[in-house]
């Protein structure tokens, strides 16, 4: 090992002493949400087959979990694993240190304090009813104080940074940071405190939930994709003069491909059709991306066996791809008519939010907790039962749900069958639904267990590597960020 | 890409550009739509709701209806809607002008309730009615998997009083024990008128002939 690369190691290591305990923060509460959310999320499936289960208590009422669930989901384990795996890269890809942590610690638990109380406002009566934007009003505030705080660091880190490259997980990641508040902002304005009238309210929440998916949620997964890929494999992207071309249409397009939620709604049609065009302009930077991820994964699919984080990230990135053929489905008139307001589109938020999103940060996670706390996880059983959990129920899931989806929206197209048979149908598929989530439940809890036991103190190091096989030594006085020239 | 202040340009543009296309556009197309005053009964249409129902919304919403039911009827010919008796006609985006809050949905685990008041489809569907749905959904929409709604009322013994005119009556079944009587909290009322209120029958000219199909050419016409 030459001089460089061992004062690259060097300077490695300080970045990630530097962001050790406001990541290790980030990713406790995201798991703490995550158990919640996962929690909160099969009751309210339970009750699709079950009608009494919880129903007499108006805290816990269907239409109040749902959304409770979605919320904690969402705000609490997602994001907070975002600015976990977000922090940590850019950290990394800027080749310098996050300063200042300790301001971190009081964005997240100022984060942590108004999901708490959006959720239990949600539960208590005080929840708006608009998708993703249900938390009482006063909690946004909270949120967008505490978001700027965590937003501000990873632009910082960015602006500071010590390298001359921008690689590609840091447009993602730099997309994503600004995208989000002005997204939220904004949806927060034009619903609540200047609310727009009549059907301008679904267009300007169709807007946002479609955002916060495609240019909040999918960009982190890819940038932790771009990042992890090269990394485990010792090989640079594939074809990664097309990532620039990438990124920018795929964020154009993103941006625009919202009302094709609205199909068939009472708005006017050019809506709707621009989502469409959108959409099918999509294709192109789907492509693009998927020649970058999948192009430096070709002939090398024997590593999966070996890395837990590649094989999650594979996971993620053929939930990607399936969600890009879920939106352009439902922008096509003929299956929308089938199809919306079904389990179908259920599945279609579901695959992006956990089968691209989660399943990356996932990956991310047996990726970094183990540099940051410099020993290996605990138990490899655990591990592998959360990957084979996680694997299992998203195929029981997608295909469950699609199927279901698909059966919901033709019995819906028969006007003379009873709304009450309808519901009857479909009782077997949301046991099935509930089946599916409890099986993701309990590799959450595995995860939680090896989470517990790689942070606690007192652990000695432990014995079940993620990567099973020593991964190949990456030359680092290049890093990542050469990735596109070499 | 190494610059990063060209980096932000474009982002900053990017979502700029989706919001003016999308959001503005949008606004300015519709913002403005205003009521529609009947030349015959001189009323001006769609008409606001009452104070009770529009107390009513909030429970709508605080309790997450939208969660399983849409508040939106698709047009002839897309979806079985109007098949279905959710409405005798699709909605129009100036249906909702007086709605404070417009949860037109994205779930069909229940039925489309834009129409649920309109006695003209469901003559049955009066107040009762939706008591006894709130309270025991399975009696009056038999297969249902939605939850009753029993926090809504209140149980009273009969013992030694008047009966509430409001009780509410049931099938044995769903009944609580003999000498008590289920009467609808204030909440439940207020639900109720909501839904009572909810009603498209009015058919504005104008979208109706925009939505009309189009005339046949008539056949070997000079």
């Amino acid at each position: 090992m030459n001089s460089t690369d061992h004062n690259a190691r060097t300077e490695q290591m300080e970045i990630d002493a530097s962001a050790k305990w406001p990541v290790l923060f980030f990713f406790a509460s995201a798991l703490a949400w995550l158990m919640i959310g996962g929690a909160l999320q099969l009751i309210a499936a339970i009750q699709l087959h079950t009608p009494a289960f919880l129903a007499d208590c108006a805290c816990f009422t269907h239409g109040r979990l749902a959304p409770a669930a979605q919320n904690a989901l969402v705000y609490g384990w997602g994001m907070n694993a975002a600015f976990a795996v977000g922090l940590w890269l850019m950290a990394r890809l800027s080749a310098t240190t996050l300063r200042h942590g300790g301001w971190l610690f009081v964005a997240v638990k100022f984060w942590n304090l108004g999901v708490t109380l959006g959720v239990l406002g949600i539960l208590g009566g005080y929840s708006t009813s608009y998708e993703l934007l249900e938390m009482p009003r006063f909690v946004p505030l909270i949120l967008l104080v505490a978001y700027a705080l965590i937003g501000v660091w990873a632009v910082t880190t960015f602006s500071i940074r010590n390298t001359e490259n921008v690689f590609a997980s840091q447009w993602y990641l730099l997309g994503a940071v600004f995208w989000f508040p002005w997204l939220y902002a904004i949806a927060q304005v034009m619903l609540f405190k200047a609310p727009v009238r009549g059907v301008l309210q679904p267009v300007v929440n169709a807007w946002y939930v479609s955002g916060l998916y495609g240019l909040w949620f999918v960009p982190v997964a890819l940038a932790a994709a771009y990042y992890l890929l090269p990394k485990i494999l010792g090989k640079p992207i594939a074809n990664y003069y097309l990532a620039p071309l990438g990124f920018w249409w795929f964020a154009i397009a993103t941006a625009f491909a919202g009302g094709s939620r609205l199909i068939g709604a009472p708005v006017p049609v050019w809506i709707p059709t621009l989502g469409t065009v959108a959409n099918f302009l999509l294709v192109v930077p789907v492509v693009l991306i998927a020649l970058n991820l999948f192009g430096t994964l070709a002939g090398r699919y024997a590593a999966l066996s070996g890395s837990v984080t590649l094989r999650f990230i594979f996971v993620s990135m053929l939930g990607f791809v399936v969600a890009a053929g879920l939106n352009l489905a439902f922008s096509l008139r003929g299956f929308a008519e089938i199809a919306q307001f079904t389990l179908l589109a259920d599945l279609r938020d579901w695959v992006m939010l956990y089968a691209c999103f989660s399943t990356a940060m996932f990956g991310a996670a047996y990726f970094i907790l183990p540099r940051l706390l410099e020993r290996e996880w605990h138990s490899a059983v655990l591990v592998k039962a959360h990957f084979g959990a996680t694997v299992l129920g998203v195929a029981v899931l997608t295909v469950g749900l699609a199927a279901a989806g698909w059966q919901q929206g033709h019995l819906l197209q028969d006007a003379a069958l009873p709304f009450g048979d309808i519901t009857q149908a479909m009782t077997n598929w949301f046991a099935l639904r509930s089946a599916g989530l409890a099986l993701l439940l309990i590799g959450h809890i595995a995860f939680l267990i090896n989470f517990a036991w790689i942070i606690c103190p007192f652990n000695s190091s432990g014995s079940a590597p993620a990567q099973f096989r020593p991964p190949p030594v990456l030359p680092l006085s290049q890093g990542p960020a050469a990735e596109g020239h070499a | 890409m190494k610059n990063g202040l060209a980096l932000f340009l474009g982002v900053f543009t990017t979502l700029a550009l989706s919001w003016a296309g999308l959001l503005l556009t949008a606004h300015q197309q519709l913002g403005s739509l205003s009521q529609f005053k009947d030349p015959l009964d001189e009323t001006l249409y769609p008409q606001p709701l009452s104070g009770l129902a529009n107390q009513g919304r909030l429970v709508y919403q605080d309790l997450g209806c939208v969660s399983c039911h849409t508040q939106q009827v698709r047009r002839e010919g897309f979806g079985a809607d109007l098949g279905r008796k959710w409405g005798q006609r699709g909605s129009y985006a100036r249906d909702y002008i007086r709605d404070e809050s417009v949860l037109i949905g994205q779930r069909r685990l229940g039925p489309d309730l834009r129409n649920a008041g309109n006695v003209e489809l469901h003559p049955y569907a009066d107040a009762d009615f939706f008591y006894r749905l709130l309270y025991a959904p399975q009696s009056m929409a038999p297969g249902t998997n939605m939850p009753g709604h029993s926090f809504l009322f209140e149980v009273h013994r009969v013992a030694g009083r008047q009966p509430s005119a409001e009780a509410i009556k049931l099938p044995s079944k769903y009944a609580p024990a003999a000498g008590s009587e289920v009467v609808p909290t204030y909440r439940a009322q207020a639900l109720v008128a909501y839904l009572l209120s909810l009603k498209d029958t009015y058919d504005y000219p104008i979208e109706r002939s925009r939505n009309a199909p189009a005339a046949k050419p008539k056949e070997g016409g000079h």
